[in-house]
């Protein structure tokens, strides 16, 4: 697909949408999380945790490759994790 | 009709199978023979308030364009089941005649509802909720109803009060046992629950059965066993989920409330595989047999019985859990929560706290948990689960909710 050529610049996880089924998590152990509240986050630099837009540079875990982190927002089954590529583009959904 | 690799089931273990084979093998037909008349939809969706009440738009539950397939070069058979197999000769009969030959065959085959015998549940507004045809229903029944019944306690029935709720209806939720969920859960976390759906207004009876539905064409009423008779406008049926497997049987593959596998994924029968909530695997991790009707699970034994298909060597491993969240609560359900015979329960928190905790121990192992409020646990525990710590040194640990549990994880060597 065209879309896997596209760099990864930014993730959201939208929180209202996100239902904690953790496919995401299963996907990309070393990105994605479950809080206090049943909801997805992901891991930043020195220790702190956010669903808000994260810039993939900012990611704690550098290992997880842009393949791996589309897969694991395609795999959420209520389509609650957003990609942007470096122009800004939404790639998913 | 000829294929290499025969898939059935569309769902998300049946699609990720499919979509793994097509990521490594540009060339090899892929087949896809589903019983629904939709292409892959997002079934964990179906339960969800935000889908029965329009806050997404209906679409959003397809969770592949429409050319997805095509796009794949799979081929692609809706609303047609399976009604024999001929493992020899490896062949596939449809229910309208049409045979595939296959070289591999993947299993995907989902669960059914349990269903109602009683008189009068083949009236119209008694609803089940497993296909896009079942929640369409739901939604149109929802829309001019004001009296709801739900049956059952467990994850339909909780998320399901939780929706009718919120679209504003009298709700009634009766349950065959004492408290909710019994007896997976103990009584302390059921009663949880059971107050979380009674402050969001749901009427709870309970150590009650109905014995009919009464009604003309439409459901009017459901009389209980206790001699009252409830007026509803609506019935939703969470009684649990059971495996359809008689052709899967017939043809000689060892089934036992699903199809046995191994922990590749293979079946008895050679070059036949299962995966997803059909699938009852040895678990590689709790070393026993089991059963997980869970997304994240069958996705990814969608996949690793793919790989394992196109000649991989995968063991599938995998901590299993499932969450719900509604009416203010949140409910975690991790590993193996069966608290059979061999198997010790430490408690972590207390009901009075609003956060309670409760850890399934077997042979000093940690096997399963479920934790009401207290989803921070989560990923500590499915942590000591798959390492397979020895827990018996840290049971003060385990029993004290201050604690956090990933100080108790062994530093990876």
């Amino acid at each position: 697909m065209a879309d896997e050529k596209k760099k990864v610049k930014k993730i959201v996880v939208n929180r209202d949408l996100c239902i904690g089924a953790a496919s995401c998590i299963v996907n990309a152990p070393g990105v994605f999380e479950l809080d206090a509240e049943n909801k997805v986050v992901m891991k930043k630099d020195g220790g702190t945790k956010t669903s808000d837009a994260t810039e993939r540079q900012s990611l704690e875990d550098k290992a997880t490759d842009d393949e791996t982190i589309i897969n694991a927002a395609q795999s959420c089954p209520t389509k609650a994790i957003l990609v942007y590529d470096e122009d800004g583009k939404q790639i998913y959904p | 009709m000829q294929t290499k690799y025969l898939v059935v089931g569309g769902g998300v273990a049946g699609t990720s199978a499919a979509e793994t084979i097509r990521a490594k093998d540009k060339t090899s037909p892929i087949h896809i023979v589903s019983d629904e008349p939709y292409r892959f939809y997002s079934r964990i969706m179906l339960s969800k308030p935000s889908f029965f009440l329009g806050k997404v738009p209906f679409d959003s539950v397809f969770l592949k364009n429409e050319a997805w397939a095509q796009d794949n070069t799979i081929t692609t058979t809706f609303g047609q089941r399976v009604v024999s197999l001929d493992t020899t000769k490896k062949v596939a009969t449809l229910g309208n005649g049409d045979t595939i030959s296959y070289e591999k065959l993947l299993l995907a085959l989902g669960c059914d509802v349990c269903r109602w015998t009683i008189p009068g549940a083949d009236k119209k507004g008694v609803h089940y909720l497993r296909t896009l045809d079942d929640a369409k229903g739901i939604i149109e029944n929802v829309k001019g109803a004001k009296r709801a019944v739900v049956i059952g306690g467990g994850f339909i029935g909780f998320e399901m009060c939780d929706m009718l709720k919120l679209a504003g209806l009298d709700t009634t939720l009766i349950i065959r046992e004492k408290y909710f969920w019994e007896p997976l859960l103990d009584e302390p976390s059921g009663r949880m629950i059971e107050k979380a759906l009674q402050k969001g207004g749901v009427n709870i009876i309970y150590g009650t059965l109905v014995d009919e539905v009464t009604g003309k064409t439409a459901v009017e009423g459901v009389q209980l066993n206790t001699g009252t008779t409830l007026p509803t406008d609506m019935i939703i049926v969470g009684i649990g989920t059971r495996s359809t497997l008689d052709w899967v049987t017939k043809s000689g593959i060892a089934c036992n409330r699903g199809v046995l596998t191994d922990e590749f994924l293979r079946t008895n029968e050679p070059d036949v595989y299962a995966a997803g909530d059909a699938a009852e695997y040895n678990d590689a991790i709790l070393e026993e047999h089991i059963q997980f009707g869970n997304w994240a699970n069958a996705q990814l034994q969608g996949k690793v019985a793919a790989e394992n298909m196109m000649g991989g060597h995968r063991p599938f491993r995998h901590v299993s859990f499932y969450s719900a969240q509604g009416l203010g609560m949140s409910i975690v359900f991790a590993g193996d929560i069966r608290v059979l015979p061999d198997r010790t329960v430490v408690t972590r928190g207390t009901p009075a706290s609003n956060g309670y905790t409760r850890i399934i121990i077997k042979d000093g192992e940690i096997e399963g948990a479920t934790m009401i409020n207290r989803t921070l646990d989560l990923q500590p525990i499915v942590k000591l689960i798959e390492l397979n710590v020895k827990v018996e040194p840290y049971l003060k640990q385990l029993s004290d909710p201050s604690v956090d549990l990933k100080s108790i994880i062994p530093p990876t060597p």
